[in-house]
């Protein structure tokens, strides 16, 4: 088998748009995902309520990058409500890839920790 | 070498699945007929609990399981039956050792020793019990080569230790532990030795008469035999010292509404009932491997082990972890690939219908102290040839050069 995945997603993966850091981000989070051990971080930059930018850094498999780039793709310019409504299904979908449930936990480590982060700053901001 | 090919004949599983090459004995074994005949012959001919009933068939089951029993300490090398207590595998063991003995036995200030490449249903039930007593809860590192040397459980045991755990074999090094001579190092003090034999029993002639261990802790699932049934191996003088970890029905001796008395021997941790046809079937897995041998299981082991990892050395960036000497460890290997994450190496040969498991192993702190993150295991048995081995490495080959 020479192609497991399309050569679309491992260019992103192998060169991708959203990884690195932001040095104004105004929200920073760590996802870990302890069936690997795989750490994801992410960098936010929110203002006004809207994602202006986003980064994640990581050492993380082909799956978890691919997801980590849909996201950001997805969410960057998007307001903060709108993103925490945006689910795993959703990602999965932009995605397209057949994942088995093992697999899922990697795609959607970079989702779970922008929820945490996005929950932290709606307390921040609301409380 | 074993006759490999005819060996897989007797496992249907590979029938179902003729191109499976199957790398993950080490998480559990594949079945023999004989086996799943005997569970089917069990619930056909003499299903009826144990130890409850006068009639005859009960009377049946009952001698079945306890000869199940005696066949299990006589794979062990145990002096007697009495030293077994079956268990649902070996986390239900280990955890009943921590439990029944370590937390009776165990005050503050005292040591318990663990090696670092202990299985997390290894290392749990001691950190849980340190808790509880204060007791010191004491990681002893393994080396660059992932072996931890006598010298240094020497410098580690002390006047205070009282307990030290490890492993016969690690479930990720493949490290080969020698049980006498640091049961011999632990005695000289007065503590005891609890040895989990999960990755052992299945692959070395294990007497623990001479490991002189205390404890011995394994699962029938790993060593041919069915899942949810697996024993532990106890010294009889430290079996009396031990509490039960559960109460309830089968191990009474006379209970009124506010007090109970308890049965001796290991009825006395056997609560409610226990898996029965699984016992009695894991005797047919242990008659299949003596049938077999275990001494040429291991040579057939080793064989395959130096042809991997002669294999493996040749692959750049490639990180074998582990001793590099095939007598050394059982039969299993796992590797890092510098860049290239595991669980998408394992999701590549998965494709390629070749098991591996990729992770860490149930082995966290074992991973954080050789510096790595998750690794991609092979682990091989009596029905795996070279050719398994040569398309794994074909196919691993191909999926570094995919990902790289």
């Amino acid at each position: 088998m020479d192609n497991i995945y399309s050569s679309d997603l491992m260019e992103i993966y192998k060169d991708p748009s959203f990884k690195g850091t932001l040095s104004a981000a105004t929200n920073r989070v760590d996802g870990h995902n302890p069936f690997c051990g795989d750490q994801v971080h992410l960098d936010l930059m929110i203002v006004d309520g809207v994602i202006q930018d986003a980064r994640w850094q990581g050492d993380m498999c082909f799956v978890s990058s691919i997801g980590a780039e849909f996201l950001l793709e997805a969410v960057i310019g998007k307001h903060v409500e709108a993103v925490q409504t945006f689910d795993q299904r959703q990602l999965l979908d932009l995605m397209g890839l057949n994942l088995s449930t093992s697999r899922i936990a990697c795609a959607t480590l970079t989702l779970k920790a922008l929820h945490e982060a996005l929950d932290e700053y709606q307390k921040a901001n609301n409380g | 070498m074993l006759e490999s090919a005819l060996i897989k004949l007797d496992f249907p599983l590979f029938s179902s699945h003729p191109d499976l090459v199957y790398l993950d004995s080490a998480a559990t074994s594949q079945k023999p007929q004989v086996v799943l005949n005997a569970l089917l012959d069990f619930y056909t001919h003499s299903n009826a609990n144990v130890h409850r009933g006068i009639y005859e068939l009960s009377e049946v089951a009952s001698g079945l399981y306890e000869q199940a029993r005696a066949r299990v300490a006589r794979f062990l090398g145990a002096t007697s039956a009495q030293e077994i207590v079956f268990t649902s595998g070996t986390t239900a063991a280990l955890n009943l050792v921590a439990y029944s003995y370590g937390s009776q036995v165990l005050h503050e200030g005292d040591e318990i020793l663990v090696a670092d490449f202990e299985h997390h249903s290894s290392l749990l039930p001691w950190q849980r019990v340190a808790a509880q007593t204060g007791a010191v809860l004491r990681m002893v590192t393994s080396d660059d080569n992932g072996q931890i040397a006598l010298d240094v459980w020497k410098n580690s045991i002390t006047a205070a230790t009282k307990v030290v755990v490890v492993a016969h074999a690690s479930n990720v090094l493949g490290t080969i532990t020698d049980i006498r001579s640091l049961a011999d190092l632990v005695h000289r003090v007065g503590a005891v030795l609890v040895v989990d034999g999960a990755q052992a029993a299945p692959h070395l002639a294990v007497d623990v008469h001479t490991l002189d261990c205390d404890f011995y802790a394994m699962s029938a699932h790993k060593m041919l035999g069915p899942m949810g049934v697996g024993a532990l191996y106890t010294k009889s003088a430290l079996l009396e010292k031990m509490v039960p970890y559960q109460v309830g029905g089968g191990m009474i001796e006379e209970v009124t509404a506010t007090t109970a008395t308890f049965a001796t021997g290991p009825a006395k941790f056997e609560a409610g009932t226990p898996p029965v046809a699984e016992a009695i079937a894991w005797v047919a897995a242990l008659d299949y491997l003596e049938a077999v041998g275990l001494e040429a299981i291991r040579q057939h082991e080793v064989a395959l082990s130096e042809f991997l990892l002669a294999e493996l050395q040749t692959i750049k960036g490639l990180r074998i972890l582990g001793p590099k000497q095939a007598s050394q460890r059982t039969g299993l290997v796992s590797v890092a690939v510098e860049g290239v994450h595991a669980h998408d190496l394992a999701d590549y040969l998965s494709r390629e219908q070749i098991a591996v498991r990729a992770g860490f192993h149930c082995a966290m702190p074992l991973h954080h102290n050789q510096h790595c993150g998750a690794t991609l295991r092979a682990s091989y048995y009596l029905y795996n040839d070279k050719q398994d081995l040569v398309r794994f490495i074909d196919q691993l080959h191909k999926a570094i050069n995919y990902y790289g």
